[in-house]
């Protein structure tokens, strides 16, 4: 369909346009105005898998099969989709899917730490001094999610930006504040009998009674409404969170979007049935019921021993099937357009193999793989030198990933936020978009 | 090829005298750091920009004249041909340059780089006066929104002269709301009433302009009582902001608020009945002293000790993380005087068998680390940043944090760049040639710490006493005393500190004079005048207990116990020495990790998570419901409706209801359909999810 970038499609236009000169109550303004209106705009959203620990790049999308066997590895490579292009013979299914996605080949920075690193990729701010990764969260700057959270705001009921199965330390919404941190699920989708923890009554309260408690909660509470809790910002966030959580308890769409167990079987197997799988499915469908943000942070992908095993074993295995299985499913539901798609660790692993038959960190390069939301698919950008240590061409960092995910999902990266004292801080900081893949 | 240009260099400083040498650190570091070049967001940061690394703002000399020397391959300056210098053209835009055209090449400070160069690139005469101090002029004022104010800043050299360096300095306001300044060192005057903090610095040297910006409107008159020294502290700072303050609040809105404060624990129904029946003029007094002794005020505040002290059991394991924590609870116990605490913790060792603070020592063990906590914790100053540069915002040089660090270091420690020998000596004071021999060096930090006219220990003492009591430091963050992070009221900080010195550094006494104030004990009802201040106590803020009180006054209302994994004996959760201990309710409201001395680590931030917990978790709904808690055994004893409703009133929010509550209460219980034990149940539910449940008020 012809969309125009506002999100009406030609036809709408043209049909508007007409009632107008019939003398309806649309006129031209009207429809200046919903072009202007942000949840007309656009149903953008991001799904940014965050591989912790850090994966192995010359294992998986950069491998260097001409390189010693101390930098080469165990793994062979097979051919993808895109003629010419290899990647690992542990990713069968990405190979397959590569008309889809985009990889980054020359991504580096320049931090080897867990911590800092994780925060840099998190939120395309290298950490000032004084940072503590050991704090949870440790965030100087806003996360991708609360940028997001931010600048598009909610659609719908469901909250702007999720997190699961657990919130990353990294993110966090920094100056942004608490509206904008996320919604974390602790939970595993995979589990049997997932659910969202207190998103419903317990089974006891019958859901009129949920209602009745309601309209008594708000008789009750003598500072609902008065003064003491404007003069108190902690108790003014307490109250609009209460309405949040109201409404979330009450949306028939939030509680559809949390219900993992009404997807088909057959699809739930095509994710795979673990932790990674099943979240990348629980990604797809809250970004359809409006979630802004949905990141996933995916352990433990630190191979300092073992490399080869882990990854051969448990780590690649499950990365095929959630990662490719999201990529098709988004484009066999008419979504890969809307949805922003990024996975990466904190960092790449030394090309040169450790005595423990592991590799060890390597900020120096490593690749991202991005797709959907627009970008354009079977790219590679950027290679690296013959043993994957350093960019030969066109290296990008953290800054050029946020000002390229930004700007796909329509917020501008040289834009700013104000901090609480009112000054103006870069939304990204100073980051090029990968022209390559827009 | 460097080593030519060096030769042309030498050849060209004797023919090309000027007659004034310019000094590396004292004439072109400064504009460095003047247009922002060697700002953390820059070539100062630890990476540095671009392949060009500076120090943070000037602070390392030579590292900085190497980088524009002598890296780079030499092409940062270009002595044969000084304009074409990259360090010329790139800061000028000339060409292509990230941070853009800082330095136009008509300026003077442009002027003055070239003429540095064209000279030799010298580092300067040796003997050179160095930077000691800065000032700024005015120091404090008055303002009004709108108003400019131009600062002048001085800089006074090692031979005694001035220098006026405003254009040279840059500045940082810390209420941009109430106060913003300009590159220039223009104060402007903002639209919130308050103070703010107007940083200059000036290389390693800070000194800061205290703006005062009083409410518009006409002058507001008050009278109000004052019980004792805080009150006219705080009156005085009040005035001067044209903010009148809340009156007194009523006795049992007192009784809840200092019995959460003081014990973790919300008043019984009795202590309620016997408060409101006490007629006596110092029944409030009476309270606190009665509080205080109870068990429950050493778990409390053990337990935010413990916090910041680091029990941790993944470090000590369990047995030797209880000692820890007994040293601590027993110190509260036996209300030990806080200098002794202090003097034990710094000084300690023995065996690691008994109840002790030797454990400290295990829980951190590197020696910087030790210095930097101590100093965090007991004297609330901050001095991490020092390891590695000069503190940005404070006074701290890298010889600071080592001179603290020798204080628990059993080998000889080094500055990093200079490679001297740095003999232990404490913040703010001089270091000595040589220290008295003395079989452990700590004793001699502990000594001065607790001197009554040390100027951090009592001070952060009390502001920490006094956080935990309203929900805000007088300087806050509470552990970030620095020039640049002023106290919002110097004269109570002083109030407090004086009091707590003279009473022997007796906690107690110190929370009885608190609460014995006004100021304590006013109502959280704002008035026209007050209702923006949440930072000169103008009012009783709302605070958000702790995770584990906030858990406890559930376990409490319901009368339903919480059973806490691995900790049998624990009946409350401040009782749990050990915060690993898994508990998804305390995870969920902030309990911290206990992984750094920073008060911050425990969060009061709200979360959805949260208030749908409080509202549907089973857990808490299990409580509400149980057969012997309270609400189950008040529905199945108590045949009065009126006496139920005005049990639960008292119970959850420590009041009875008002008639007009009680009435709407007794609507809900009376509408067909609804079982009697639902009602009360529900009812028992929004008391709990009320805000006048989940904040102290």
């Amino acid at each position: 369909m012809n969309k125009f970038c506002n999100g009406l499609t030609r036809r709408d236009a043209l049909r508007l346009g007409t009632a107008s000169i019939f003398g309806s109550a649309i006129g031209l303004s009207d429809l200046v105005r919903a072009g202007e209106d942000p949840l007309s705009r656009n149903d953008l959203s991001l799904i940014y898998v965050f591989l912790h620990g850090g994966q192995s790049h010359l294992d998986t999308f950069d491998m260097k099969p001409d390189a010693p066997a101390e930098f080469r590895g165990e793994f062979k490579p097979i051919k993808t989709k895109i003629p010419g292009l290899l990647m690992s013979e542990h990713l069968p299914k990405m190979a397959a899917q590569l008309n889809k996605y985009s990889i980054i080949r020359s991504f580096r920075h320049h931090n080897s730490d867990h911590g800092p690193a994780d925060h840099y990729m998190l939120t395309g701010y290298f950490p000032a001094a004084g940072f503590n990764s050991n704090l949870s969260p440790n965030n100087q700057r806003p996360t991708a999610g609360s940028i997001v959270s931010k600048s598009l705001g909610s659609r719908g009921s469901v909250p702007a930006y999720v997190a699961l199965p657990k919130m990353h330390p990294s993110g966090g919404p920094a100056y942004l504040g608490a509206s904008h941190a996320p919604f974390v699920i602790e939970a595993d989708p995979s589990s049997p009998n997932f659910s969202v923890p207190d998103l419903v009554p317990p089974p006891v309260i019958a859901a009129n009674r949920m209602n009745d408690r309601r309209k008594l909660l708000e008789n009750v509470d003598k500072y609902h409404k008065a003064l003491e809790v404007q003069a108190n910002s902690n108790a003014k966030t307490i109250s609009t969170f209460r309405s949040r959580a109201f409404d979330l308890m009450t949306s028939q769409e939030a509680k559809k979007a949390f219900d993992i167990h009404s997807e088909p079987e057959k699809l739930r197997d095509e994710y795979g049935r673990h932790t990674l799988g099943q979240s990348c499915l629980m990604a797809r469908r809250l970004t359809e019921a409006g979630v802004r943000c949905v990141t996933i942070d995916h352990s433990n992908w630190d191979t300092h021993d073992g490399n080869f095993e882990v990854l051969k074993k448990t780590l690649l295995p499950v990365y095929d099937t959630a990662i490719s299985t999201l990529f098709r499913d988004l484009a066999d539901r008419g979504r890969l357009d809307k949805t922003l798609v990024v996975v990466t660790g904190e960092f790449g692993r030394t090309p040169r193999i450790n005595k423990n038959a592991g590799r060890d960190h390597w900020g120096s390069a490593f690749s991202v793989v991005v797709g959907g939301g627009g970008i354009k698919p079977g790219i590679v950008v950027g290679k690296t030198d013959a043993r994957a240590e350093k960019p030969s061409s066109d290296p990008y960092g953290p800054e050029d990933l946020f000002a390229t995910m930004m700007n796909s999902l329509g917020i501008n990266p040289k834009g700013e936020f104000h901090m609480p004292d009112g000054r103006p801080v870069g939304i990204v900081n100073n980051g090029r978009i990968i022209s390559e893949l827009v | 090829m460097r080593f030519s240009w060096f030769l042309i260099f030498l050849v060209g400083t004797s023919s090309v005298k000027a007659a004034q040498p310019l000094h590396f650190e004292n004439d072109i570091l400064p504009i460095l750091g003047r247009y922002g070049c060697s700002s953390s967001g820059c070539h100062g940061k630890a990476e540095g920009q671009g392949n060009f690394k500076l120090s943070i703002l000037g602070s390392d000399p030579i590292s900085d004249w190497t980088a524009i020397v002598q890296e780079g391959r030499g092409r940062r300056i270009h002595p044969a041909a000084p304009h074409e210098s990259l360090l010329l053209k790139k800061a000028s835009g000339a060409i292509a340059h990230g941070g853009g055209n800082r330095i136009s090449s008509n300026n003077e400070d442009f002027a003055i780089l070239l003429r540095w160069i064209m000279d030799g690139c010298g580092l300067g005469p040796k003997d050179a006066p160095s930077l000691v101090s800065l000032r700024v002029i005015p120091m404090e004022l008055e303002m009004k929104p709108s108003q400019n104010q131009p600062l002048q800043v001085w800089a006074k050299f090692t031979d005694g002269k001035e220098k006026n360096v405003t254009s040279h300095s840059r500045y940082q306001s810390n209420a941009d709301q109430v106060a913003s300044v300009s590159e220039q060192g223009v104060v402007t005057g903002g639209d919130t009433p308050g103070d703010a903090a107007i940083m200059a610095g000036y290389l390693g040297e800070v000194a800061v302009f205290r703006v005062v910006l009083p409410r518009s409107g006409s002058t507001i008159q008050f009278q109000l009582p004052q019980f004792n020294s805080v009150d006219s502290a705080i009156d005085n700072k009040l005035r001067k902001l044209n903010i009148s303050p809340s009156g007194l609040c009523d006795d049992l809105e007192f009784l809840r608020r200092v019995t959460i404060d003081i014990t973790g624990q919300l008043p019984t129904e009795m202590e309620i009945n016997q408060f409101e029946s006490d007629l006596s003029i110092n029944k409030r007094r009476k309270k606190v002293e009665m509080l205080l002794e109870r068990a429950e005020f050493a778990d409390l505040w053990a337990l935010r000790w413990a916090d910041l002290l680091r029990v941790d059991r993944e470090p000590l394991g369990h047995e030797r993380a209880f000692l820890y924590y007994q040293w601590i609870r027993q110190s509260l116990i036996n209300n030990k005087p806080w200098d002794s605490f202090a003097r034990e913790l710094v000084s300690a060792e023995g065996p690691t068998q008994e109840i002790s603070p030797v454990h400290f020592y295990q829980a951190v063990k590197k020696p910087g680390d030790q210095a930097a906590m101590i100093s965090q914790v007991l004297l609330g100053v901050r001095i991490t940043c020092a390891e590695c540069h000069h503190h940005p915002f404070d006074r701290w040089k890298q010889a600071d944090y080592f001179g603290m660090t020798a204080f628990f270091s059993n080998s000889p420690v080094r500055h990093p760049r200079t490679q001297e020998v740095i003999q232990p000596y404490a913040l703010g004071t001089t270091m000595p040639d040589a220290i008295p021999s003395i079989s452990d060096k700590r004793i001699l930090l502990a000594e001065w710490m607790t001197k009554p006219d040390n100027p951090y220990f009592a001070r952060n003492v009390a502001n920490r006493t006094w956080a935990w009591l309203f929900g805000r430091g007088i300087v806050e963050p509470v552990d970030d005393v620095r020039a640049t992070n002023p106290p919002s009221n110097p004269e109570l900080l002083d109030v407090l500190a004086r009091q707590f010195t003279s009473d022997n550094y007796n906690l107690k006494k110190l929370i009885l004079f608190i609460t014995s104030s006004r100021v304590y004990q006013a109502s959280s009802k704002p008035n026209d005048s007050n209702t923006k201040d949440e930072q000169n106590f103008s009012r009783a803020y709302f605070k958000r207990p702790d995770a584990e009180v906030l858990l406890d006054m559930i376990i409490q209302a319901s009368g339903v116990p919480e059973k806490f994994p691995g900790s049998p004996d624990a009946r409350r959760a401040v009782q749990l020495w050990d915060s690993k201990a898994r508990h998804d309710f305390l995870k969920l409201f902030g309990r911290p990790n206990r992984v750094t001395a920073c008060e911050c680590e425990r969060t009061h931030e709200p979360s959805v998570a949260q208030v749908l917990n409080l509202m549907n978790s089973p857990r808490i709904q299990a409580k509400l419901s149980h057969e012997g808690g309270f609400v189950a055994r008040l529905s199945r004893d108590q045949a009065d409706n009126k006496v139920v409703i005005d049990s639960l009133y008292k119970r959850f929010v420590s009041r009875p209801p008002t008639d007009q509550e009680r009435l709407r209460a007794l609507d809900y219980f009376s509408e067909p359909d609804r079982p009697r034990q639902v009602a009360i149940e529900d009812l028992a539910w929004a008391l709990l999810n009320s805000n006048e449940f989940i904040f102290n008020h």
